[in-house]
């Protein structure tokens, strides 16, 4: 009964985050989309526990965590995947013109540096980095932000290219 | 209520806590690679402790205990991926590392070879390109792309999880 509790909070979730979604676009909401799945997920689990205690005399808090817990993770796996991804923004676009056909170069010479672009300003708009001219230089919240990447990656042993390893 | 985890569970959580851990002891030796396959070597080692452990853990095993400990970690390797997967391969993080790296400010184009550490753009693009060709997404001829039809299946799959997340 403890796993169905957490499933029916998993439910809650699944139509509480896009509901924040749509009403932070369109009330022009100052929260970012991983702060609304957040909030969706704490109160989500929040009324799940509730559930549980009323409904359930011998509520396990653990087994319903635990699928909550991993059906909000794919979710958001899958949310930070169509959200962000570069890769899934090129096969898109591609789905999307007449003929699902492209010129290689024009990916390369047009989306990607679109995609570039875009970016850019969602650095800009995060206060993390600033046009100066037609130059643009780290703020010094990007700098900071910036130390803390490279630290971690060093520790992690990851490279700082940001390209796909194709030996690995 | 009850609050404690099962004995399966509490492995579970422990070795949660200890994954990433896990990660950083194997960036330190060589022999486990790239980031990619260091990141899979960790989760099979933590799949094979929570066996051990199921296995060793004196008591009987209970299949919601097993269950839920494996949801657990589950949920925890996801998590993790996607920090770990933001530091590796992240685009916007690493445009941020690139610049800072610099350290002065940079036009466009600069700051586009600079990401690529004495590259152009097109180069990001044939890696991106080439994750979606070696994944079977797309396919190549006479230097134009076409999906394939599980190209067209996962493109479909995207714009259902936009939309079903609240994303346009």
């Amino acid at each position: 009964m403890s796993f169905a509790v957490g499933l029916v909070a998993v439910i809650v979730f699944a139509l509480l985050a896009p509901a924040l979604q749509l009403m932070a676009r369109a009330r022009a909401w100052a929260l970012g989309p991983v702060i609304l799945l957040a909030i969706a997920a704490v109160v989500s689990h929040g009324l799940g526990v509730m559930l549980g205690i009323f409904a359930v005399p011998q509520f396990q808090y653990w087994n319903a965590a635990s699928i909550f817990g991993f059906c909000v993770m794919a979710y958001v796996f899958a949310f930070g995947a169509v959200y962000k991804s570069v890769s899934l923004d090129i096969l898109r676009g591609l789905v999307d013109r007449p003929g699902r056909r492209a010129p290689v170069l024009e990916i390369a010479e047009r989306q990607v540096p679109d995609l570039f672009r875009g970016r850019i300003g969602n650095l800009v708009d995060g206060g993390l980095v600033e046009p100066v001219d037609s130059h643009f230089r780290a703020t010094a919240a990007g700098r900071n932000m910036a130390g803390r990447i490279g630290r971690l990656r060093r520790a992690f042993g990851i490279g700082d290219t940001g390209l796909y390893d194709f030996s690995d | 209520m009850n609050m404690l985890p099962g004995p399966a569970q509490a492995a579970a959580i422990g070795l949660s806590i200890a994954f990433p851990l896990l990660l950083l002891c194997y960036a330190r030796i060589a022999a486990t690679g790239g980031s990619g396959r260091r990141f899979r070597l960790a989760c099979v080692s933590v799949v094979v402790f929570f066996a051990i452990a199921c296995i060793a853990l004196p008591g009987q095993r209970h299949v919601d205990d097993v269950l839920g400990g494996l949801l657990l970690l589950a949920t925890a390797m996801m998590f993790c991926y996607i920090l770990f997967s933001l530091l590796a391969w992240g685009f916007t993080v690493t445009l941020l590392t690139a610049l800072v790296k610099i350290g002065r400010p940079l036009t466009l184009d600069q700051w586009a070879a600079a990401y690529m550490q004495g590259g152009d753009l097109g180069t990001f693009a044939h890696n991106r390109l080439k994750l979606l060709i070696s994944s079977g997404l797309v396919v190549t001829a006479d230097g134009r792309l076409a999906p394939t039809a599980k190209g067209v299946a996962v493109a479909q799959l995207v714009k259902l999880v936009r939309l079903s997340t609240g994303l346009r």
